[in-house]
């Protein structure tokens, strides 16, 4: 294995040749938001740009989830013009996502929140006008609930419905601000091919996906 | 690949050339005489088709032996349908706005009789005593015709014509050189730079191309012309679509590449049809497909038809539609040129950038320098639109002003009325004002001045135009148009639109324009692909030179330019308004115009849906009607 | 319905006769069927979803990504304002709301009676005849709220001609 050596906010780290940045640093325990980043996909989507840092010799910040680790590299992930990339990256999505943190099943495991803290920028913003899509959740599935409001587009559900399972039964559709995770012709989760197995629930990084109270069954983890 | 044959290139290459050219003397310089009527799409839309029918009918009645060809646009849309005569003994004359009544004059006074009914001229394509050559007109000093210069010349439909007038000779000469790095070297020196908008050398793109390791490799001619304003690319594909298919196929020579695709948006359909036919001819020729003229080079084409997506004229996100796949863009790198289409390198290069390739060949890359800037040679092609006289096509080379453009060749303001900015580049573009009316055109100058070469539409904007609705508009389009795929893009847009609604509905507030500024940093710095970080160009030009409206809006409720509809009223000048005049009350679509008991027209300000049909309506020696902003300044009804 | 079952079935497996079973024909397939049904239901994307074996999510992905594919049948007369740059500025949103107002129906949708569908288009590279409206495919010049109610008077003309040509014919 060949390996480089870089600096992440100051911290030396060797890091094999070829990873992206993103995951060398949180290998490393150093956190760097991030949301769409899927460690067995080929190719990042880059699509949820959170994961801004600053590289020296670049003038602007790049996404890490991108950047491939270059010998003598050095970061800094708490730069001025990265963080104000993230921090607006993130309240977009904040002022387009409800907000009931109290009332949501994804209360205090909500990646969000983690962001949110790690920000400092309140879930709630003030900035920006709140811009909700109000689409109708899916309560079809006897096992879980789907609020589309509160998705992200992370893609990290249809990665392993699609990917690691090879079920296939959601996937994006439409474009633009209508852009939204769904199944064939938004047609109910109850009658789709799901195949119960839950992988989606474990890997949504909010409330968008979760059981059922009556259904809920002991938290595990899905790698991706 | 086999080693080029040069001799049996040269001889097949001939064969066909000569063809070609005793086919088109006898159509250009032969006894009988000829018509040709222009029925690319904005002919069409200006009713060439029924022009052409009256045409063939009336030739036909008299047993004229006169070809009646279809040819593509000569860039005077504003004068379409345009009908040229070519009559032994006259000169080659274009007529302007012809309809079926002038068309059937021009059969029975011209070719039947002698009268050249000078009343309809446009002008003549050559020089004459008789009539006043278009290359007389004060336009001509600065136009340089490169790319557009068989356009509206030549029938699109007929290989010949492209042949005859030295078409496929580049390719002829390119396949006799062997296939190293000779004629990538030829267009790198030529300083060739991508007319998609951006800017990027072609030899250099084509050079990173060819290095890569050996295997399929594709080139992928981008017509995928979304912006809004722009008909540079459908003109030419339309009118020339042979320049376009031979710069391609010497592309693929150049970078070793087997397959090319052509990609052109499905609401282009006559382009879409003569690209068909242009792509059938050239292969009977075999100056397309297996060992072309006995080169040993093969090169296939396949038409791909767009279905509508703006954000597919970025290279990754045109890639994954051939592909069968939503168009989203992917981050780069890596490049087209090393991973594209199929994972295979891949050029991609707009319509006209490789329209431009068989010139350059054919006359070297030292001509090609002499034209234009230092760093932006040739010439550049846009497409007037807007508050412009002569509205249409022009090609100019660049470093000629924005100022010589508009007035000089466009013709200026019509009606009187007084410019207030240029939007170049589309959704990704910018206005520019007045005051930056002296810029010479290049990539590098736009760029600076905050706008962009885009494509090269350019649509220009007079006093009654609305800056913040102008931006806003093309807010609307990008965040329509937006993938979704990254945050910025998707909600970022999305979030100015929303403050940019308000401003337009006078219901902006103090604080809107810092944050719409700080967003538009943003977006325009944190975006995936380039349509994102484009999008706020509109939005950053406008506050950069307009600001004072912005302000009016959010301050005052007002729109300078009386065009925000929410923030203006349609009112009749009661001293001015005639009697016996009932113009606006019978053209009014929801009959909110009534006389009064002195039959002075008043309307009612809560049925009128501001459709401004009545302030057209109103007899010009009256001129009543007028537009108020706020619309509280309606003066109380007595 | 079973009659319009039978000819989608049938239409659609004409298209994809045509067609080897690669991603990459997936819209260029979406465009035939389209053009030979007017639209794309439901069990024709299901069909070319097994053509192409891939999930049916991804063709539904696809035909809700592009503006040219309609999921809903149209109308006889297809009305299509265009949008562009050159037509917004000179009222194209305007005629729009003519449209509107006398079809009585919003973009993207079909009148009741099958008549017309509406919508708008981004741009058709007409800018010179600003406002333009493509009225089954074909573009009118300087489309404004009177020439709108023209063009409707046209067909309306014609729609009675026909009428009467029936009623004497039978």
């Amino acid at each position: 294995m060949k390996t480089v050596s870089l600096t992440i906010d100051g911290r030396k780290i060797i890091a094999e040749e070829g990873t992206k940045l993103l995951w060398v640093a949180l290998d490393n325990g150093i956190y760097i938001p991030n949301l769409c980043a899927i460690r067995s996909s080929p190719e990042p989507a880059a699509a949820c740009r959170l994961c801004f840092v600053e590289v020296a010799g670049k003038e602007a910040p790049v996404t890490a989830c991108t950047e491939t680790v270059a010998e003598g590299m050095v970061v800094n992930t708490r730069g001025k013009k990265a963080l104000r990339l993230a921090r607006s990256a993130f309240e977009l999505l904040m002022a387009s996502h409800p907000v009931d943190c109290a009332g949501c099943p994804a209360n205090r495991s909500c990646e969000l929140q983690k962001i949110s803290g790690h920000l400092k920028v309140k879930l709630k913003t003030k900035r920006l006008r709140t811009l909700l899509r109000e689409l109708p959740i899916d309560d079809s599935h006897p096992l879980f609930t789907y609020d589309p409001n509160k998705c992200v587009l992370c893609g990290r559900c249809l990665w392993v419905c699609r990917q690691q399972l090879g079920i296939g039964v959601l996937g994006f559709a439409h474009r633009g601000f209508q852009r939204v995770v769904t199944t064939f012709a938004d047609e109910p989760l109850g009658q789709s091919r799901c195949q119960e197995c839950g992988d989606c629930i474990a890997v949504c990084p909010t409330g968008a996906l979760s059981f059922k109270d009556s259904a809920k069954p002991a938290a595990r983890a899905v790698k991706i | 690949m086999k080693v080029a044959e040069p001799a049996a290139v040269a001889v097949a290459y001939n064969e066909i050339k000569s063809r070609a050219e005793s086919r088109w003397r006898e159509l250009a310089n032969g006894d009988k005489p000829v018509i040709m009527v222009g029925t690319a799409t904005c002919g069409r839309a200006a009713g060439a088709l029924q022009v052409l029918k009256t045409l063939r009918n009336e030739v036909k009645k008299h047993n004229l032996d006169c070809p009646v060809v279809e040819v593509g646009c000569m860039g005077h849309c504003h004068a379409e349908p345009i009908v040229m005569i070519k009559k032994p003994g006259y000169p080659f004359i274009s007529y302007g706005y012809v309809n079926p009544v002038v068309a059937e004059r021009l059969v029975k006074e011209f070719l039947l009789g002698d009268d050249p009914c000078l009343e309809s001229v446009l002008g003549a394509l050559e020089e004459n005593d008789l009539v006043p050559s278009l290359a007389d007109f004060p336009r001509a000093v600065y136009e340089k015709k490169i790319i557009l210069q068989n356009c509206g010349q030549i029938d699109p439909t007929d290989i010949d014509h492209y042949v005859a007038r030295d078409g496929y000779a580049a390719l002829a000469r390119v396949l006799q050189m062997p296939p190293d790095d000779d004629v990538i070297n030829e267009v790198k020196k030529s300083g060739l730079r991508g007319r998609g908008g951006a800017g990027f050398p072609a030899g250099q793109k084509w050079h990173a191309c060819r290095s890569t390791p050996p295997g399929p490799r594709y080139i992928i001619c981008n017509g995928d012309e979304g912006d809004p304003g722009a008909f540079m690319d459908r003109a030419i594909l339309e009118s020339d679509p042979h320049s376009v298919i031979e710069g391609m196929i010497i592309a693929g020579y150049a970078i070793g590449a087997s397959y090319g695709y052509i990609y052109v948006r499905a609401e282009y359909p006559l382009a879409v049809a003569r690209l068909e036919i242009a792509l059938r001819q050239a292969r009977k020729l075999n100056l397309l497909g297996k060992n072309i003229l006995g080169s040993g080079f093969s090169f296939h084409i396949r038409l791909f038809q767009g279905s509508g997506a703006f954000v597919c004229g970025e290279a990754t996100a045109l890639a994954a539609s051939i592909e069968g796949k939503p168009g989203t863009p992917r981050p780069k790198p890596p490049r087209m040129t090393t991973e594209g289409l199929f994972g295979r390198p891949t050029v991609v290069n707009n319509v006209k950038t490789l329209a431009f390739v068989p010139p350059i060949i054919r006359n070297g890359a030292a001509w090609f320098t002499s034209i234009g800037t230092k760093d932006s040679p040739g010439t550049a092609v846009f497409a007037l639109a807007g508050k412009i006289a002569n509205t249409g096509l022009v090609e100019v080379p660049m470093g000629t002003t924005l100022r010589q453009v508009i007035f000089d060749v466009g013709g200026g303001i019509p009606k009187g009325k007084k410019f207030k900015a240029v939007q170049i580049g589309g959704p990704s573009g910018g206005c520019l004002p007045e005051s930056a009316l002296d810029l010479p055109i290049d990539f590098d100058s736009l760029q600076d001045a905050g706008a962009m070469m885009g494509s090269g539409g350019m649509v220009v904007l007079d006093e009654d135009d609305c800056m913040v609705e102008i931006a806003r508009y093309f807010l609307e389009f990008t965040q329509r148009e937006s993938c979704g795929k990254c945050t910025f893009c998707r909600l970022g847009t999305k979030q100015m639109l929303a403050i940019l609604d308000d401003i337009t509905l006078g219901q902006g507030k103090e604080g809107d324009i810092d944050t719409l500024l700080q967003l538009a940093e943003d977006v325009k710095l944190g975006s995936l692909c380039g349509l994102g970080k484009t999008a706020p160009n509109p939005v950053l030009t406008t506050l950069r030179y307009f600001k004072d409206e912005y302000e009016a809006h959010i301050t005052e409720g007002r729109c300078p330019a009386l065009m925000c509809r929410e923030l203006i009223a349609y009112y009749i000048l009661p001293d001015k308004c005639e009697r016996s005049c009932d113009a606006c009350v019978g053209t009014c679509t929801v009959e909110a115009i009534t006389p009064n008991k002195k039959r002075i027209k008043v309307i009612d300000q809560e049925k009128c849906v501001k459709c401004n049909t009545c302030l057209v309506a109103c007899p010009p020696q009256y001129n009543a009607v007028i537009k108020l902003s706020p619309p509280s300044e309606v003066p109380a009804a007595k | 319905m079973a009659e319009e079952a039978e000819k989608i079935r049938r239409e659609t497996g004409r298209v994809l006769g045509r067609f080897s079973r690669k991603r990459g024909n997936l819209i260029p397939i979406l465009q035939k069927v389209q053009h030979r049904l007017g639209y794309l239901p439901r069990e024709a994307m299901l069909e070319i979803a097994r053509f192409l074996d891939i999930p049916e999510i991804e063709v539904y992905g696809v035909v809700t990504f592009y503006n040219q594919f309609r999921r809903n049948p149209p109308g006889k007369h297809s009305i299509r304002v265009c949008l562009g740059t050159a037509c917004h500025m000179k009222g194209g949103y305007i005629t729009l709301d003519a449209w509107k107002r006398r079809l009585n129906i919003g973009q993207g949708e079909t009148t009741a009676d099958r008549e017309f569908d509406l919508d708008t288009v981004a741009c058709v590279g007409c800018c010179t005849m600003a406002p333009v409206t493509v009225v089954d495919d074909k573009p009118q010049a300087n489309v404004e709220p009177t020439r709108v109610d023209g063009i409707l008077l046209a067909f309306e003309r014609e729609r009675e001609k026909k009428h009467k040509e029936n009623r004497e014919s039978s």
